[in-house]
């Protein structure tokens, strides 16, 4: 199985605690902790460079 | 206005296009904060007026609308799901909605609409847009426990905590969600394939 890692943060990702979605600006696969989506913490897609959120 | 509108507007960018010309923006009053700063929303920030009111970047609004259109766009039309428990944004939601066949929740959302498939609203969708992070709050609490994305149209008063995508905009305003919410609908249209958008802002616009 395939473990991914927070964009942020770096941390792995396992069971429910994280959230995926397709870049805004170019579709490139995005995931996210749940700490650092409820600290409100950037990330920069590393296909494009899209800083969000 | 005029003499605000010049002190609005930075430099002409070579080259930039807006979705509209910003004096539309402008007269909207997509670029009117509030009294509130929160840390969050610091870097979306173009200045603070005399009277305290900090004023948002057009630009970067124009610029977060173009990226969001992409965004959903990228989504089943069911599959996203709008917002909205304040009453200026109910009906561009409900408008939003009905241009580009998303799904919609105004008015009070009920706990557990994205949670309890016992529940007769209960649903299922992959992306939440939400009028107000800070009004709709059951919703995108419930959207970071199932894990979906959430895009937000926040103000200058606004946490960004477990947003995915921020849209910095006057969000209690009914022309300014109106002309938000048009954009975005006509945006998701154009990156969706479609050319014809038979909408105007006026349609968008809630009720006095």
């Amino acid at each position: 199985m395939e473990i991914h890692r927070c964009i942020s943060c770096g941390a792995n990702l396992v069971g429910t605690n994280y959230v995926n979605f397709p870049c805004p600006a170019c579709g490139e696969m995005v995931y996210r902790c749940k700490r650092c989506r409820k600290m409100g913490i950037h990330y920069v897609c590393e296909n494009c460079g899209f800083e969000g959120p | 206005m005029a003499r605000e509108s010049d002190a609005m507007m930075r430099e002409p960018e070579e080259g930039y296009e807006y979705l509209v010309a910003p004096d539309e923006y402008l007269a909207a009053g997509v670029h009117i904060g509030t009294q509130v700063k929160t840390g969050d929303m610091t870097r979306f920030i173009y200045k603070v007026r005399p009277d305290g009111l900090y004023v948002l970047d057009i630009r970067v609004l124009d610029e977060r609308l173009k990226i969001a259109g992409k965004f959903l766009a990228r989504f089943e039309p069911l599959k996203v799901l709008v917002v909205s428990a304040r009453q200026y944004g109910q009906k561009p939601a409900r408008m939003f909605s009905k241009a580009t066949g998303a799904d919609y929740v105004v008015g009070r959302f009920i706990p557990g609409t994205l949670t309890n498939p016992v529940l007769r609203d209960y649903r299922e969708p992959d992306v939440i847009l939400v009028t107000d992070p800070a009004i709709d709050a059951q919703a995108v609490q419930e959207a970071t426990d199932v894990g979906i994305p959430v895009v937000a149209l926040c103000d200058s008063n606004n946490s960004i905590a477990n947003v995915d995508l921020v849209i910095p905009t006057n969000n209690k305003g009914r022309k300014a969600l109106a002309l938000v919410y048009w954009l975005l609908a006509k945006e998701v249209l154009k990156n969706r394939g479609f050319t014809e958008f038979h909408y105007t802002v006026e349609d968008f616009e809630a009720d006095l």
